[in-house]
Parts: C-alpha cells; structure tokens; sequence
C-alpha cells in the first residue's frame, strides 16, 4: 500500500493539485469512472471549505482496507474557528445557507463521513468510499 | 436603495451625516453604524438628515432605539435640517416632543 | 445494475437502427425504473458511454473524453440540484408554518364589527403579507359605549403580529367600553413599554363613541391623524395631536378630545399604511381620500372604506408597501 498523499491547500490551485492525486488514486485502487468523479468532486468541496471557512489547511488522501476490502479516506484537517452544532450540519435543512457548498453534499458522494471540531481549535472532517 | 452615514468629530460634538432611504432593507445598516458610536457623558451627537429622502416607521425605530441609549449615557441627540415630509413624521408620532430637533448650524457646511 | 446497463443497451441499439418513435417512448419510461434503482444522472450517462462503445468498436477517444467530462459535470450538477431541492422542501416547511400561524392570528385578532342602530360602522383591514401590523379592536357595552382601537405595529410580517397580540390581549383586560380613552393610552403604553424591545413602538387610535349623546371621544398615540368631517360646515378638520408612540416612555401623558357627531358627520380612522407613498411626493394622500370620502358620503361607512380601498390600491399600482386599515364611524 502506498504512502498517505498530503496536500496543503492555501490557494485554489491547490485544490487542482488535492483533486489531481486524489483521482490518480481512486483509479489506481480501481474505482470505476463515476466513482472517480465522486471522489474526486468530494475532495473539491472539501478543500473549497478549507479555503473558506479556515483560509489554509490540508487534505490528506489514503487508500485504506478492512476485512478484505479496499477503500478510499479523504481527510481535511484545518485550524480555523471550528464549528458549532457539528450535529445540525448534515441535517438536510442547514446545508448550504450555513456552510457554504455543505458538507451535507459530500456526505451524498461517500459511504461515511465524520467530523471533530473544537470551537478555535479547528475541524476535521474524515471520508470513506469502499470499492463496492 | 442604500444608507450610508459619515462622521466628523468638532469638540463635544459628533456629527453625523446621513443619506439615503431609511426602510426595512436599510434600517439594520443605520442601527449597527449608530451602535458603532461609543457614547459617553456629555457627548452631543448631532445628525443631519438633509439628505434622507424616504423614512418608514423601522426607519423611526432606529432613531427611538438610539435616543434611548443617548439617555441612558447622559448624553444628548439633536436631529437637523429634516425634510417636511420627515418633521411631519416626527410631529405625528410625538416624537418631535421627546427629542430636539432643529435646524443644522455646524452640519451646515457637508462633511 | 448489470441489468439496467443490458436493458438500456438494448433500447439505445434499437433507436440507432430504426430511430422510432416508439423506442423514443421506451427509453423515456426506462428512466423510471432508473429511478426506482437510485441510478443518478452521472450513471446514466456512464451506461450510455458504456453502450456505446459496446455497439461501436470505432468511437473515437476524443468522443469518449467528451462523456468523461459530461460525468464529472454532472457528478456536480446532481449535487446542486439536491441542494435545491433541500431548500425548496425547507421553504415548503416554512410556508406551511406560516399558514398555520396566520390562522392562529386571524382567531386571535377576530373581531365583529358592532352595528348599534344609531351610528355606521366600517372597516377594511388588509395586510400586506400574510400577517398583519395592523389591528382593529372593538368593544361595544349594550347601548351606551362603542369603543374602537385602529392600532399599528412598527414593522412588518411575523414581529409586528407577534407584537400585536400582546396589544390585543392588553385591550381586553381593560374590558369596557366607557373607559376614557386617554386612560387606555396610559395603561396600554405602560404594558408594552414593559415588555418590547427598544426600537419598537406601536402607534394607536382610540375613539370612545357615546350612543346615547353621540359625543365621539378621542385620543391617540403617534397615530397618522384621522379626518373628521362636518356637515354642518361641509368641511374636513384633521384630529390631530402630539400624543407619543406607545412603548417608549413609561410614563408618558395622553390627552383626549371631544367632539360631537351630527346627522352627516362622520370620521375617518387609518393607518399609515394609508396614507404612504414612497416615491410619489406628488400625491397628496389625504386630500386624495377626503375628495373620495366627500363624492360617496352618500354610501354606507362599510361601502366608502372599500372604494377607498380599492381606488387608493389603483394609485399605488396595486403594489401596496404596507398594511393597509381604515375605519369610518358614520352618523
């Protein structure tokens, strides 16, 4: 398995550069084309959310197995002002009004997503994608 | 439609410049630029109204809501050079009773 | 899946061989069961590429990077579309809620018009969106008192209503008719000094109507004057007094005024609602309204409240800004 990509992303070239290797990587475990569009459009919303809510951070991207089957992890970790009410951001209702183009919408692209957030510490939110 | 407001400082007192329509789009950008105003004893803040054009009655609250505070700092308010159309509003509402308003001496002159 | 991507194959084969009609309706019906099987738009278009190039083996690349892109724009589009979607739900929801609290108001705030035998009472209040800053309350004590509050709330939609039913409730512990109407003021002023925010206010018109002297008693709080009109001198006189906006000093002072209704006499009660026109200082409302009153003095007060209604609405372009009340007490 290969290393873990890390791309930080302070412009929005970079969210070229996070997409760019995060679709090299999905085709590589052998996801098909479409799934290669969702992986690679999560990751584009993650790191647009970077950019605006925390101006830099990173993205990390993994390829990850459990129980004999292979997957994909996209973490954005940022030190911006976190959020509140972590709990109300995927609810259908808050999406994009509150947060920018919502995690909500990602959340529609993978099979799980989790999110740690400390008000002025910073959020990280963790995706999976399993090759089905 | 839009509100804006300029300030000038001349000794003790602080005069505002306002321009604009004064509805229930604009009234929230009033009240947070005449919150922005640190009050203390003994200040007068004087406002020139020459250039509103339009009022509705949020427009009114806002001024209500500021006289309050002015009160309650011991500091005191004085509205100039408001359009007929603006006194006739002040008149009717009783409000023209409880704040002092006038012609513009300093404010005369534009900022 | 498999079987959806056999299927769709089948009915695209047939339509590029015969280009039928029928093979048109065929796939249009297929996208049903698309649907039925969460196939998303991005998919339907990776099952097309992919039949394609089954029934083709001479497609060239650059066509096949075309749906490429195709996807990945749509893998996007798909994603706006539920956003969409997930406001409109959210907008129905509140659509919903606000029916239901306009219902609430309209139960809250009802209120007859009295017809006692000796005076003409009308009214029109419409809002401008569906709750209303405006309210008209009236009490009416077997056949001695009519008592009438024309009252508007600073503002617009929900806070005003909110804010409303407080002044209604305030009204109604105050119970009969016969109070004096600068009394009123006084009580009123002070519960809702108490209990509102500080760029509120609310102005009022209270008018106590004697049956028995026909002695109209009246006093008001920031309220766009009413008209009164004389027959006797076939004139109109503005009731006009500086009585302060209720809700910002507790212990302001109201005065009340006297005057006596005479066979073709009659008063009209309005909100600004009325009498604003934004961009229009050319007209003079008031005079609008006096000459409209003066030509159908003749009709009922609920007849002359709606064609004043309905002529002022054509002056405005029937774009009214604001809650729109009049009410005219007729001897």
């Amino acid at each position: 398995m290969r290393d873990a990509r890390i791309i930080e992303i302070v412009t929005e070239l970079d969210i070229v550069t996070a997409r760019k290797l995060g679709r090299d990587e999905a085709k590589e475990i052998g996801f098909n084309d479409v799934d290669q569009s969702r992986i690679t459009t999560a990751i584009g919303e993650l790191a647009n959310n970077i950019l605006l809510y925390a101006r830099a951070g990173k993205i990390v991207i993994e390829e990850i197995e459990e129980n004999g089957s292979k997957g994909i992890a996209i973490s954005s970790i940022d030190k911006g002002e976190g959020m509140k009410e972590i709990h109300r951001v995927l609810e259908d209702d808050y999406s994009s009004a509150n947060t920018g183009a919502g995690l909500l919408a990602v959340k529609r692209l993978v099979d799980s997503i989790d999110i740690q957030s400390k008000i002025g510490k910073g959020t990280t939110v963790k995706v999976v994608k399993w090759l089905s | 439609m839009n509100v804006n407001v300029q300030f000038r400082e001349d000794g003790d007192t602080l005069l505002g410049y306002i321009e604009g329509e004064i509805d229930t789009y604009t009234a929230p950008i009033l009240r947070d630029e005449l919150e922005m105003i640190r009050l203390s004893e003994g200040l007068s803040v004087e406002l020139d109204l020459s250039n509103v054009n339009y009022m509705d009655s949020t427009g009114l609250g806002v001024f209500v809501a500021f006289y309050k505070k002015i009160v309650k700092e011991n500091a005191s308010l004085k509205l100039v050079n408001l359009s007929s159309r603006l006194t006739r509003l002040f008149e009717i509402t009783g409000l023209s009773e409880l704040m002092e308003i006038g012609e513009g001496g300093a404010t005369n002159a534009r900022i | 899946m498999e079987q959806i991507r056999k299927q769709y194959k089948k009915i695209l084969s047939d339509y590029i061989g015969n280009q039928s009609e029928s093979d048109l309706y065929i796939g249009q019906n297929f996208i049903k069961r698309m649907i039925q099987k969460n196939v998303t738009p991005e998919e339907v278009i990776s099952i097309h590429k992919r039949a394609l190039e089954e029934i083709y083996d001479d497609i060239p690349e650059s066509v096949l990077h075309g749906y490429d892109f195709l996807i990945e724009v749509m893998v996007h589009f798909g994603l706006k579309v539920q956003e969409h979607q997930a406001l409109l739900a959210k907008q129905e929801e509140l659509r919903i809620e606000m029916e239901i609290a306009t219902k609430i108001q309209n139960l809250l705030l009802e209120n007859e018009i009295p017809s006692p035998s000796c005076v003409d009472i009308g009214m029109i209040s419409v809002p401008l969106r569906k709750m209303n800053g405006d309210y008209v309350h009236f009490m009416h004590d077997d056949e001695r008192y009519l008592s009438v509050a024309v009252t508007d709330v600073v503002g617009k939609g929900v806070p005003a209503a909110l804010c409303m039913s407080m002044v209604k409730y305030g009204l109604d512990t105050l119970e009969y008719a016969n109070s004096n109407p600068s009394y009123v003021l006084e009580v009123l002023n002070r519960i809702i000094e108490k209990s509102i925010d500080d760029s509120m206010f609310v102005s009022l018109c209270y008018i106590r109507y004697n049956l028995q002297t026909n002695v109209l008693t009246w006093s008001s709080a920031g309220h766009e004057p009413s008209l009164y009109y004389e027959e006797k001198s076939q004139s109109f006189h503005d009731l006009e007094s500086k009585g302060l906006l209720l809700g910002i000093l507790p212990e302001a002072k109201y005065t009340q005024q006297d005057i006596e209704l005479n066979s073709g006499d009659f008063v009209i009660i309005m909100t600004d609602g009325v009498t604003d026109f934004r961009n229009r200082e050319e007209i003079d409302s008031r005079q609008i309204i006096k000459e409209l009153a003066l030509a159908n003095r003749h009709l009922t007060a609920q007849e002359m409240c709606e064609v004043i209604y309905s002529e002022l609405q054509k002056l405005h372009d029937f774009k009214l800004e604001d809650d729109f009340t009049v009410v005219i007490i007729k001897k």
